[in-house]
């Protein structure tokens, strides 16, 4: 069954994004993104390096057959900030698609909603196909899908805590009300929280930390893979309702059936 | 806001003397505070560094992944009008002094850009007329039109001048409180600009109002009771984290080190005691980026690297310029330990399956004025 993931005016085949910094090298980040089967990676532009191809994250992802780049804006403080970061991400790598980010404090990493809601009326109107990483505030997405983004990222957890699907009831009311993609973003630690998002109706995942900082990558990156296609498909296939009380397989009331009208 | 308060003597007594059980539970906590910071230096958590040095790697790795952020300091300038007891630097010192003329600047920068360095870290003696803020800002604009990313570790400034090294593309200051018993403080500070202690303290509050990203914070180990001193510069840290939410913090872990003017340490830090007091920063502040520099042996770098350590400087030369050639010579400040070179550094992180990172940060975060300013200047 062919199950596409439209983001801007394309269609994805895998619903696993991958993150790209923390890694241990780089051969160890492109063995991650190639166990994975992702289609659309996002490199932090303060990660690009023209000057040094070894410390340079985004030539050998560019490079890579099937494989879209998203630059993202980690670092930006303000709206101001982001617009430029992106601006100079697409003149270098030739994408639309931005993966906003603005966390103006350095040791939490929480995104900021008022400049990155500035930021993403600006570059919709540059054209930009416009993914904004925010926290889980279903208010907030609602206005950022309003202003034309492509999709919203809220946040599981905070980034790199791997705490999980802390957010969970909010995530729900975003995935429920979105009328675009909803990319669950950040705090993932594990492959069943990814399959998890999946069956509640997310429509991708992003994960970073939970792959680069596993003994061993690109078989997490496997894992995870796995995981976001068997949600999926539990979605796909719809999922048998929740009941509070034991429904028996052989009801108690069956031989009520029986009996003529 | 409260002001800053540094006193630590309710920590103390567990900073002295916390039992191992104390200890273990510090250890895992999950939500790490100064009583936990406490324990972790004391004596019992000496005998548990191999514990600690586990909890650390798995935070340093969780927040900043398996690399290490990489930067090289570039001296303007060794005149300084202060007598630093322990520093090869002080004014009576005889030592062979220069300063950079912008030609230097622009070649020992283009020096270091050749080694693959992006960040760098500009330093000078302390404030003088020939050698003050109009110098730095100088030294500023000309190697942020060159590095993406530009920091300073000079002397106490005001807010405004510091707004002044932001604009010309300055992204953090460090400024060492070197020790902040204020007794232990005079005595080794014995005139110039730096003996005002409350000015120096009050420091890094007003280079992150004037709009520096981050500041850098130390204390240079060896010159006052390190238990004491590492409480109090926990408290700093703290304290201009909840004054200035959006303000990054780091903290460096300078060893006295040997100089021209023979200063023995007269609290000798122990390669031991800095790893403990390095892990339980880690694991006390698990987000905060520690660094740490070429003072130290190579034996001892390599093993912290990445087990507490997220960024660490490289081929550093402590004489002013001392990259390019063409430079007048100096003498240096301290010596150095590590002496190895960019590619023998690398090599070591990544056989222990780190990677170097060089860039780390991008130009286009400054405001745009400054890159044009950086030319004129």
């Amino acid at each position: 069954m062919e199950d596409g993931f439209r983001l801007g005016d394309r269609v994805f085949g895998s619903r696993l994004l991958l993150g790209t910094g923390k890694f241990s090298s780089v051969e160890t980040m492109l063995a991650a993104v190639r166990a994975s089967g992702t289609e659309l990676v996002t490199v932090a532009l303060r990660r690009f390096n023209r000057e040094r191809p070894d410390d340079d994250i985004c030539g050998p992802l560019a490079a890579m057959p099937g494989i879209t780049l998203m630059p993202n804006t980690s670092g930006a403080m303000n709206a101001r900030e982001a617009v430029r970061a992106a601006l100079l991400g697409r003149e270098i790598t030739g994408s639309p698609f931005v993966k906003l980010e603005i966390h103006p404090n350095p040791h939490h990493l929480m995104p900021d909603p008022i400049e990155t809601y500035e930021a993403a009326v600006s570059l919709v109107k540059e054209g930009f196909f416009v993914l904004p990483y925010i926290s889980a505030d279903p208010v907030l997405a609602r206005r950022l899908e309003d202003v034309g983004c492509a999709a919203v990222m809220p946040l599981g957890s905070a980034i790199g805590s791997g705490q999980g699907l802390a957010t969970l009831s909010m995530l729900q009311v975003i995935i429920r009300d979105a009328g675009v993609p909803t990319i669950v973003d950040a705090g993932l630690r594990s492959p069943s929280e990814a399959a998890a998002v999946m069956e509640m109706g997310g429509d991708a995942v992003l994960v970073n930390s939970a792959i680069a900082a596993a003994e061993d990558p690109a078989l997490m990156a496997e894992a995870f893979a796995a995981a976001v296609k068997a949600g999926r498909q539990a979605r796909m296939a719809g999922l048998m309702p929740r009941s509070e009380t034991a429904v028996a397989t052989s009801p108690l009331t069956a031989f009520l059936a029986g009996e003529g009208s | 806001m409260t002001s800053l308060d540094l006193d630590v003597s309710p920590w103390l007594d567990l900073a002295r003397g916390a039992g191992r059980e104390q200890v273990r539970q510090a250890v895992a906590v999950a939500d790490p505070s100064i009583r936990e910071f406490a324990i972790l230096l004391s004596p019992a958590a000496g005998l548990e560094l191999e514990a600690m040095a586990a909890r650390a790697q798995a935070l340093t790795r969780r927040h900043f992944g398996r690399t290490i952020s990489l930067y090289a300091p570039l001296y303007l300038s060794n005149y300084c009008p202060t007598r630093c007891t322990y520093c090869g630097f002080a004014s009576d010192r005889r030592i062979q002094r220069h300063k950079l003329t912008p030609a230097e600047m622009d070649s020992e920068g283009a020096a270091l850009k050749r080694l693959g360095l992006e960040e760098v870290l500009l330093l000078t003696g302390d404030r003088l007329a020939s050698a003050g803020y109009d110098f730095v800002r100088e030294g500023v604009a000309r190697a942020a039109s060159r590095f993406h990313n530009v920091s300073a570790e000079v002397f106490a400034m005001t807010t405004p001048e510091y707004g002044g090294l932001a604009a010309a593309g300055c992204t953090a200051v460090t400024l060492y409180q070197e020790t902040y018993d204020p007794a232990r403080y005079a005595l080794l500070h014995e005139s110039g600009p730096k003996a005002d202690y409350a000015w120096r303290l009050d420091a890094p509050a007003r280079a992150l109002a004037g709009g520096l990203r981050s500041v850098g914070l130390g204390v240079l180990l060896g010159l006052g009771d390190p238990i004491e001193d590492v409480l109090r510069l926990f408290h700093h840290a703290a304290w201009l984290r909840r004054r200035f939410w959006s303000g990054g913090v780091s903290i460096s872990f300078p060893r006295v080190r040997p100089q021209s003017g023979d200063y023995v340490a007269d609290f000798p830090v122990s390669e031991r005691q800095l790893a403990q007091i390095v892990f339980a920063f880690r694991i006390a502040m698990p987000d905060v980026t520690l660094t740490l520099s070429t003072r130290e042996s190579p034996r001892f770098r390599d093993g912290i690297a990445g087990v507490g350590i997220s960024k660490m400087s490289v081929a550093s030369r402590t004489t002013v310029g001392g990259y390019a050639e063409t430079t007048a010579p100096s003498s240096a400040q301290f010596e150095i330990d590590d002496d190895r070179s960019v590619e023998e550094f690398c090599a070591m992180l990544r056989a222990k399956g780190l990677q170097p990172v060089f860039k780390n940060w991008d130009a286009v975060y400054r405001e745009p004025e400054c890159l044009t300013s950086s030319a004129s200047t």
